[in-house]
């Protein structure tokens, strides 16, 4: 998968806005949004918020979890556990992207907030990237990681299945049959 | 994106050019039998037969295919690279290897022998597993690296297969990092036309110097 | 050494790097075919006397069949590969192929190439609610119905959906539904300008 069909998938997580206008409830394939009245939050899909944005039509309001204190706090246990922690979206780090690129204005410390998200991801690719390492070490042909955000495993997809079917041809040349074994003669 | 013909990276493909690559290797090889009229194959005698006893590096796929256990018209023993001397070599310090330069297809051909039923089955097949073991961390860390580091040294010491997770790696954290520059909603030309222009470019200016 | 030629064909095609394709080599084909015939002719003459148990002309005629399927294996990889390259092409620079792409093609791949053409064409008609669906479109996800872009080359006019004529002129620039541009984007005509 392209990261930009992650980034897909994750607008239709909600997220809340402020309209500046007032409209009736409109009706989508994938559910109803509204009615809008101005001034008063909703929460949209993350595509419509953008959009509406864009248009200067609302403003975003920064989902709970988007917030110095809680987000330093998630950084710590993080760092603190050996295993992956539950991220508070399973798509934080799209939803970071995208509101803080149109919505600077309305989150407060976006800038810490980018560096603050930017350090989890990073504790925990290289927390992937040291299991992954003692998995092909051990030898072992399944493994379970739980917690981790689909952004985070489309990274490694590409590789990691390379890997694993490269060791898994390894194995199955010492484990045998070699009568018919599946190399070619010719 | 791998700029390369092989798309069908799949290696036990009868069509794979890796797999028709890597079954080119030779290994040492010695006639129980006379052959007739193939004395042409041993460029060291102008005998017209082979005669029983001479000794020929053959591709694998001619001994592979000549291999028929105890009635066999041929003998064959474990190529060099992967006797116990190189073995030790391997699982002392995996990461120092260069295995381009013993292989390239170290693994594919290696999985290959184990079909011959050589005395040294066992080794050779465990061997192949511990060195990929011990060089993985390197490739993977390698790969995820910033990409602007010059990585053509160590790339070099990889084999063919190693090459290509090395390259799905490195696709990866591209591809990402597209995305979180934005760059990723950028329409942009494919791959292929864009290599087709530069190539155009370059012969046109070659010709005109 | 047997199939020695056969092999040259194999790692010309992987020198060959993406986007290229290297001229059909008629010429190593038919040395591999008449070494395939030589090596099939001497097994036909011999094999009475295998049959008769000389061990020695046996072993001859092993050596040799091996040799005739290792170069079919090699021919059939070479045209196959081609066939891939063809074909991924088709996606990449669209229903037209450079001039030079196609003159380094053999007849058969030129025909097997227009009908694959043809077949996607009809395939892509035949889905989707009315007029069919363009499967090379939208290869990532739209953001914008709309898209500014930059003529990276003098290309003509261009006629719209809403049938206004638009002259792409080098370096002019022009707001164009997505959906209309994507394919000059893609083959290097229209730069995408994002704001």
């Amino acid at each position: 998968m392209d990261p930009s069909e992650v980034e897909f998938l994750a607008e239709r997580e909600l997220v809340k806005v402020i309209p500046n206008f007032t409209h009736d409830k409109i009706y989508l394939i994938s559910g109803d949004v509204g009615p809008f009245s101005a001034g008063l939050p909703l929460p949209v899909p993350l595509w419509l918020a953008v959009n509406l944005k864009q248009r200067q039509k609302c403003r975003f309001v920064a989902p709970d979890w988007m917030d110095i204190d809680v987000l330093k706090e998630k950084k710590q246990e993080e760092a603190d556990s050996r295993f992956f922690t539950p991220m508070p979206s399973p798509h934080y780090m799209e939803i970071t992207q995208l509101l803080l690129q149109w919505g600077t204005d309305d989150i407060p410390k976006a800038d810490e907030i980018r560096t603050l998200v930017k350090d989890i991801w990073d504790l925990r690719i290289a927390k992937l990237r040291s299991s992954i390492d003692v998995f092909v070490k051990s030898g072992e042909s399944h493994a379970k990681l739980n917690y981790l955000t689909l952004m985070e495993i489309n990274t490694v997809r590409l590789f990691l299945t390379k890997a694993l079917n490269h060791m898994h041809q390894l194995k199955s040349v010492t484990s045998r049959d070699t009568t018919n074994s599946n190399s070619q003669a010719f | 994106m791998a700029a390369n013909f092989t798309l069908d990276s799949n290696p036990d493909s009868y069509f794979s050019l890796d797999d028709i690559l890597a079954s080119q290797e030779k290994v040492p090889c010695t006639f129980n039998t006379q052959v007739s009229n193939m004395g042409y194959m041993d460029q060291s005698t102008t005998d017209t037969n082979i005669v029983s006893g001479t000794k020929l590096e053959l591709p694998f796929w001619l001994a592979k295919s000549l291999d028929r256990g105890s009635r066999s018209i041929i003998n064959i023993d474990t190529p060099k690279n992967y006797k116990e001397v190189y073995r030790q070599i391997f699982t002392a310090d995996p990461n120092v290897v260069d295995l381009h330069k013993l292989g390239p297809y170290f693994y594919l051909f290696g999985g290959k022998l184990i079909s011959l039923h050589l005395p040294d089955n066992d080794d050779i097949a465990s061997v192949l597993l511990k060195t990929f073991q011990g060089r993985f961390r390197r490739i993977m860390d390698g790969s995820q690296n910033t990409l602007n580091v010059d990585l053509t040294s160590q790339v070099s010491l990889l084999d063919e297969q190693e090459r290509l997770l090395f390259s799905a790696g490195q696709q990866g954290l591209h591809d990402f990092q597209k995305w979180e520059t934005r760059e990723s909603e950028k329409l942009s030309t494919s791959t292929m036309v864009a290599n087709h222009r530069k190539r155009k470019r370059f012969v046109l200016s070659s010709k005109s110097s | 050494m047997l199939a020695e030629k056969a092999l040259d064909l194999i790692r010309e095609l992987k020198r060959t790097s993406g986007g290229t394709l290297p001229p059909f080599n008629e010429d190593k084909i038919r040395q591999v075919l008449e070494e395939v015939q030589t090596l099939f002719e001497q097994n036909r003459d011999t094999a009475k006397y295998a049959a008769e148990g000389q061990h020695d002309v046996l072993a001859a005629i092993q050596l040799r069949h091996a040799g005739i399927q290792r170069n079919k294996r090699c021919l059939l990889a070479y045209l196959y590969n081609r066939l891939e390259n063809i074909r991924r092409m088709r996606w990449e620079f669209g229903s037209v192929l450079p001039a030079d792409v196609k003159y380094n093609m053999c007849e058969h791949e030129v025909q097997w190439f227009n009908q694959y053409n043809r077949l996607l064409a009809n395939y892509m008609r035949s889905i989707g609610e009315s007029g069919g669906l363009d499967l090379t479109q939208d290869m990532k996800p739209p953001k914008s119905l709309y898209v500014l872009v930059r003529c990276l080359m003098d290309h003509g006019e261009f006629e719209t959906q809403d049938g206004t004529v638009i002259l792409l002129k080098k370096n002019s620039q022009h707001y164009l539904m997505r959906s209309e541009c994507e394919h000059l984007i893609r083959q290097g005509v229209l730069e995408h300008i994002v704001q």
